[in-house]
Formats: C-alpha cells, structure tokens, sequence
C-alpha cells in the first residue's frame, strides 16, 4: 500500500526551540491514524507540515506522493480541519458552501449540501451562531465535499460536549466508509481515539515514540507483572517501556519480540490508553510511586 | 478567490460608496451656485491688472458666504484622512484578522495557493482604495476649480491666506492632482503590512495610524522641498512682497504661482537678518514718510528666495505619487515574503 | 435488519464482539439465510467506529462461511450455525447444574464461582489454540 504521509528526519524550530525533531514516519493508505502526545508535544506543528502550512526546517515530508501545500493540485487532496474549527463568523453557512465550490476544482456540491441537510444547518445562519459542534461540522463539510485523499484534523472534537464529540466522530466514520479517505486526527486524550483509529503515533516531546498499527502494538506489547526483579535479570528479547517495583513485585510493560516462557512472569494484555501513558512517562522519565499506576482501568 | 474578497470586503466597500456618495451630493448641491458666483465675479475675461483684483474680490466674498469655506475645509479633510481610513480599516485586518482568528486555517487549505490568495485580496482592495481616495479628490477638484482658477490668478502658489490654500499648500498638494492615488496605496500596504507583522488587528490598526501619519506630516515638511533641487533667488525688497514682522517674502517675483519654500532677509554684508534695523524702525511705525522697503533697500538690504517654479508642479506630482508607489509595492512585497510557508 | 452494540468495557476486541454478535443473532433465528447485515458505513455512523473494524468483523465471518460479500450490493448471510436449539444440551445442563451445587457446598460465593469458570475457560481455551 502507498505511503500517505512519509518523513524522514523531519524537523521545525521555532526561533531557538525545536518543536518537531527527527520524525521518520511511512503512514501507510486507507487507515484512520491517531495522532496522540500531550499538548505541546508537537502534532499541531506535524499536522501543519502535513498539510502545508508550515515549510520544514530539517528532514524531508512527503505526502501523497507530492510536497505538501506547494500548488493547487497538492491542496486539493488534503484537507484540513483546523483545532476549534475557525470559520468566517460574518459568513453564513451558504457562503461557507460558495467560498469551497469557488475555491476548489474539485468540489462536490450535491455532497454538501446533502451534509448540510442531513445536520440541519440552517444555510442562511451566520457561521459566527453555530454552536461548537455545529461548527466542526461545517468545517468537516468544507474539508469533505472536495474530495480529498487525505483528511487531518487537528484536535477535532477536544472542546466538543461528549454527544457533539460521539456525532462528530461517527460522522467522520461515515465519511470514511463512503469515500474511502485516508484520516489523521490529533488528540490529548487517548480515549476519544480509542474507538475510531486503527494506526497510532505517539508523539512526546517533539520526538516519535512509537508509531505502527494498533492491532500490531497492541500484539507487540504486554503487562508482566512478578516477583520483585533485579532490573539486569531481565529476560531478553524485552523491551521495557516502564516499569514500577514494590518491595515485593515488578510490575513491566514491555515490547515483546516473542513468547514470555519464563513461567514467574504473569502475562497480560494492555489497553491501548495504557501503553500509550507508558510511553509518555517514558519520554517525560517521570517514576511513579504508586504502583497500582499500571491497573487496568476500564 | 475574487468572489471571496469582494464577500469579506463588502460593508467596507459600500460604507466608501456611501460616503462618497454622501461627498458627491454635498459638492452637487453647492458647486453650481459656487460656479454661477465665478461667472459673476468678472473673472472671466478680464485683463491685466483687473484680474488680480477681480480675483482678490471674490475669494473675500466668497470667504464669508455660506457654506464655502465650510465644505472647502472638509473637502480638504476628507482627502486627508481618507487614506489613514483606508490603511486602517481596509488594510490592517487584511493580513491580521485571518491570523488572528485562524480563519487562514479555512482559506489556505482550499485549492488555492497562499500566493495567489494574496494577490487578488492585495490587488482588489488596494485599486479600490486608490479609486476611492481618487474619486474623492476629483469631484473635489471638479468643485473648487473655480477657487483655483482664482487663486491662480493672483499668482500665490501657496495660498492667499484666507482659507483659501494655493495648489503647493501642505494640505492641498496631497489632496489634488495623482497624490491621492500614492497616499492611499502607500496607507492601504502600509496596513496590511503591519498586520502581517504584528498578527492582532486592533494594534495594528494603531501602529498603522501612528506611522501613516508621521509620514503624512514629514513628506511636506522635509522632503517635499527638496524632490527637485529648489532654485533660489536673490530679489529685490520691494518686489518680493515682504512681511515685515519676520522679513519673509510672500511673493517670487516673476514667478507667478510658484512654490516658496523660504525666504529670508540678508543686509548689504551678505549676512542673515530676521528684524528691522533700529533704523528702519521708525519707518515700519509710519513716523517717517518713506516705506519700510524703501528703506531697507537704501541700507542695501535684499531677500533671499528659496523657491519652485509652478512649472515643477506636475514634475513634483509625479515624483511624490512615485516614491509612495514605490514605498507601497515593497511593503507588498513584504507581506509576500512575511507570509512564505517557513514563518507562519 | 440487526443492530450493533459495543460494549467498550468488556476488554474482547471490537470486531469479535461483532462477530459474537451476527452469530448469536444466527443462533436466535433472528438472521436468517438471505438476509443482508447492516452496511459498513451504517454501522460506522452508528457506532463511531473504524470502517475497517466492520471490514474484520466481515471478512471473517465470510472466511467461517457464514456470511458472503457481494460487491456494491452489501454483505449477505449464507450459512447457518449449526448450534440446534438449547434444549438440545438437556446432558450438558444438568451436568452444570450438579457443578455448581458441589462448588456451592464446597463453600464458594457467586464471584469465586464465576472467577472460577472464566479462569479455567480462559485457560482451556488458550490451551485449545496453542
């Protein structure tokens, strides 16, 4: 499958502070990608070199094929929705419509205003009175209804109410199903990616710290959980992403290459918001005192 | 992209139209009647010296009827400020209100490069800007001609004092002729430009006013005299009109209309003065029978004129509108640069 | 036309718990030979979950033979699941109903009763892929 974005070394500083460093990615086609890591990390500034908005200052980005933003033809098959879903308050929802059939040759009309009808917006309202959701789905409209390749959205549902958040998210899903895009979206919160992303990236700190299939990682990675260990007696062929210790008991997530045989170690399957947070404690080293940190909490 | 900028830009387009509107009635209902008093003056077709005082009659006359002077004044203001409207209000949100509300999120994610997006908007607004302010100083131009013409005739290139300013007034100067056309390009990039720069557009609106009107002060103060090399002319007292409270001129002798620029007194040495010698005092009292002039010139006391032809007006015209021309297309230029993909 | 429901707590993948439930929807009678399961961008908009979850869910039921994908048209039950009815396990549940009144004489609770049951299923289970 073709890649839909590809990075290698990609990097973007803001006078002295490096927001993204080192980011080698191969996003491949046709999945729902999560974009995951703490604010500030860097997925906004990702997200913006994915799409354009943003020149790289080291490393190179790739995306479809072409190099983002750089003419007409690259602009129109990704689209974007940007944190907040910004819209000209003065504008109504009609001339949010008019301003994307003008503005882009590719743009499917009837399929806007199906959208529109079908989450009954009022076309002469201005957009500035539209709630959040309402709001989002617009912009998801305008990002839609001209037939992209590629759809990025940034932190979309993050100030939505969780019924917004729910019909916004089956929405895109929808979206997907029917015009078979290939999706990235960014979060702070695992849990609203949970549902809908079957590729995730973690991104702390400006650097990648992991990046693959969910089903992949989610195979890949287990909760050990035994006797308490020396951390050098480790069995090999583990890679371990955190780890606590209580007098007693070592408790690990780790990246597995193979089967545990070492029968003292009890195995189990990790949630996804689970090694997600391992990774991110990893990357911000911060020890964790309280070691029922790692229970899984459903 | 040209049906979006005229859809972001439509109340500010028609707020213009409505003022201009508004300007072009006013001057309609009160330029016929100011027209017919030219006719009556006796202007027209006079000869020699009658003219001057022909001319000097009406523009007393016509200082004290009516609305005249009122509607000459904010004709004059009008033009003025109209640039600094156009910079602040059209210019500066350009640039900094898609920034500042992230709305360029929305417009350079369309199928439109940011180039081209800043082309139309940069194009479309500014010519209208320029028409606008330019519109203005024509129906202007069309209503004080008769001012003009009279004011021409008496040969004062910078006015005759009443309210009546001369084509090289300070004010005048930017208002009529194709300065306009300079001010407002030069107001209008200056705006976008600095919302560029700065990102928020209230204080770009401010930071706009605060340098659009240190230039509109300087240009005629410190540069305006010296686009051309001023020529300067050593003349007689009596003919250069003197103002004998500070020894200025108020005249270029045979250079009718010109442009004095400075004038100053100098003795029989060569050297400066700028008061009446104790011994012409008595003269400048009226104690003695002889003039003041007559007896400055008999110490030897001549003027010397800093001055430019009124054949240096459109070459002056053209100069002015040019470096501000000139001024505008670099401040675009800057917003093309500021907006290039590695900064925003 | 059946409904799907997701249980986000249950800790069984999504798209097992779609196919546990076609086919105890098969089980119940309540899809039958023919019948069309929901579309893919239905159930997506009613579930907010991944297209391509549904796609799993799907294909592996067509690859168990119990459902067939046709192209453009939709998914279509073709297979039946051979469970009969559950009065047929008469043996089995008297067989259960005997365990469980040994384990309560033995002193066990309903929760260790259950935690029994899941660990020793779990272990069967694990036991019967390896």
């Amino acid at each position: 499958m073709r890649a839909v974005i590809e990075t290698d070394g990609l990097g973007k500083r803001y006078r002295r502070r490096w927001a993204l460093t080192d980011c080698t990615l191969s996003v491949p086609a046709g999945h729902v990608v999560g974009l995951v890591g703490p604010n500030g990390a860097g997925k906004t500034t990702l997200l913006s070199l994915v799409t354009g908005l943003l020149a790289p200052d080291a490393g190179t980005i790739e995306v479809l094929g072409g190099t983002p933003g750089a003419g007409q033809a690259q602009l129109a098959r990704v689209g974007f929705l940007a944190q907040d879903a910004p819209v000209y308050a003065r504008l109504s929802v009609a001339d949010h419509l008019k301003l994307g059939a003008r503005l882009n040759p590719g743009w499917d009309a009837e399929l806007a205003r199906g959208r529109v009808d079908r989450l009954d917006l009022d076309p002469g309202q201005k957009a500035g009175t539209l709630s959040g959701g309402q709001r989002a789905q617009l912009a998801l409209t305008l990002a839609v209804a001209k037939r992209p390749e590629l759809l990025v959205l940034d932190e979309p549902v993050a100030s939505l109410d969780p019924l917004a958040r729910r019909e916004f998210l089956a929405d895109l899903m929808e979206a997907v199903a029917e015009h078979e895009l290939s999706v990235v979206l960014s979060s702070h919160l695992v849990a609203d990616l949970e549902r809908v992303c079957d590729y995730l990236i973690v991104l702390v700190g400006s650097r990648v710290r992991v990046a693959g299939p969910v089903d992949e990682l989610l195979a890949a990675h287990h909760l050990l959980t035994g006797p308490r260990r020396d951390p050098a007696t480790l069995p090999d062929g583990l890679e371990v992403i955190s780890a606590s210790h209580t007098d007693v008991q070592t408790t690990l997530l780790a990246r597995t290459s193979g089967p545990v045989l070492d029968p003292a170690w009890t195995v189990s399957e990790v949630a996804l918001e689970d090694l997600v947070l391992a990774y991110m404690s990893q990357a911000t080293g911060r020890r964790r005192r309280d070691h029922h940190h790692l229970e899984v909490q459903k | 992209m040209i049906w979006l900028t005229w859809r972001q830009f439509r109340v500010q387009a028609l707020t213009a139209a409505a003022a201009l509107a508004a300007f072009a009635i006013l001057l309609a209902a009160t330029g016929p009647h100011l027209a017919s008093l030219y006719a009556a003056s006796g202007i027209t077709g006079c000869h020699g010296g009658t003219c001057g005082v022909a001319a000097s009659d009406f523009l007393s006359r016509l200082a004290v009827t009516g609305p005249y002077p009122i509607v000459y004044l904010l004709g004059i203001g009008l033009i003025l400020i109209a640039p600094a409207i156009v910079g602040i209000f059209w210019g500066a949100p350009l640039i900094a209100r898609e920034l500042e509300t992230r709305t360029f999120t929305l417009a350079w994610n369309q199928s439109i490069t940011r180039t081209r997006w800043l082309v139309v908007k940069l194009t479309l607004t500014g010519l209208a800007a320029m028409a606008v302010t330019e519109a203005l100083s024509l129906i202007y131009a069309w209503w004080a001609d008769p001012i003009g013409k009279a004011i021409g005739l008496l040969g004062l290139g910078n006015g005759s004092g009443h309210p009546w300013e001369g084509q090289f007034s300070s004010v005048v100067f930017a208002t009529h002729g194709i300065t306009p056309l300079g001010y407002a390009a030069f107001a209008f990039t200056l705006g976008t430009a600095t919302g560029a720069l700065i990102r928020r557009t209230v204080p770009a609106m401010a930071v706009t006013l605060v340098i659009f009107a240190a230039a509109q002060v300087a240009m005629p103060l410190g540069l305006r005299p010296h686009l051309i090399p001023p020529d300067r002319t050593i003349a007689t007292i009596e003919s250069a009109g003197l103002d004998f409270g500070n020894l200025t001129a108020t005249v270029v002798p045979g250079q009718p209309g010109a442009w004095l620029i400075s004038s100053g007194a100098i003795n029989a040495a060569g050297q400066p003065v700028s008061d009446l010698p104790a011994a012409c005092q008595a003269a400048f009292s009226g104690l003695k029978p002889t003039s003041p002039g007559a007896c400055l010139e008999s110490h030897g006391f001549r003027e010397v004129i800093t001055y430019e032809p009124a054949s240096r007006y459109w070459p002056l015209q053209g100069i002015e509108t040019g470096i501000f021309l000139a001024l505008a297309l670099a401040l675009a230029g800057f917003c093309f640069w500021r907006l290039s993909r590695r900064r925003t | 036309m059946i409904e799907f429901h997701l249980d986000a707590r249950s800790g069984v993948a999504p798209y097992r718990q779609l196919i546990h439930q076609v086919r105890h929807a098969l089980r119940l009678g309540l899809l039958r030979e023919g019948d069309q399961l929901p579309k893919v961008k239905d159930v997506v908009a009613g579930l907010a979950i991944n297209p391509n979850t549904v796609l799993k869910a799907y294909r592996e039921l067509e690859y168990e033979g119990l459902v067939a994908a046709r192209p453009g048209v939709g998914t279509f039950v073709t297979g039946t699941l051979d469970g009969g009815s559950l009065a047929a396990h008469g043996p089995l549940r008297r067989d259960l109903t005997r365990w469980l009144a040994r384990a309560r004489r033995a002193g066990l609770d309903d929760e260790s009763i259950e935690a029994l049951f899941a660990s020793t299923f779990r272990s069967a289970s694990e036991e019967d892929i390896a």
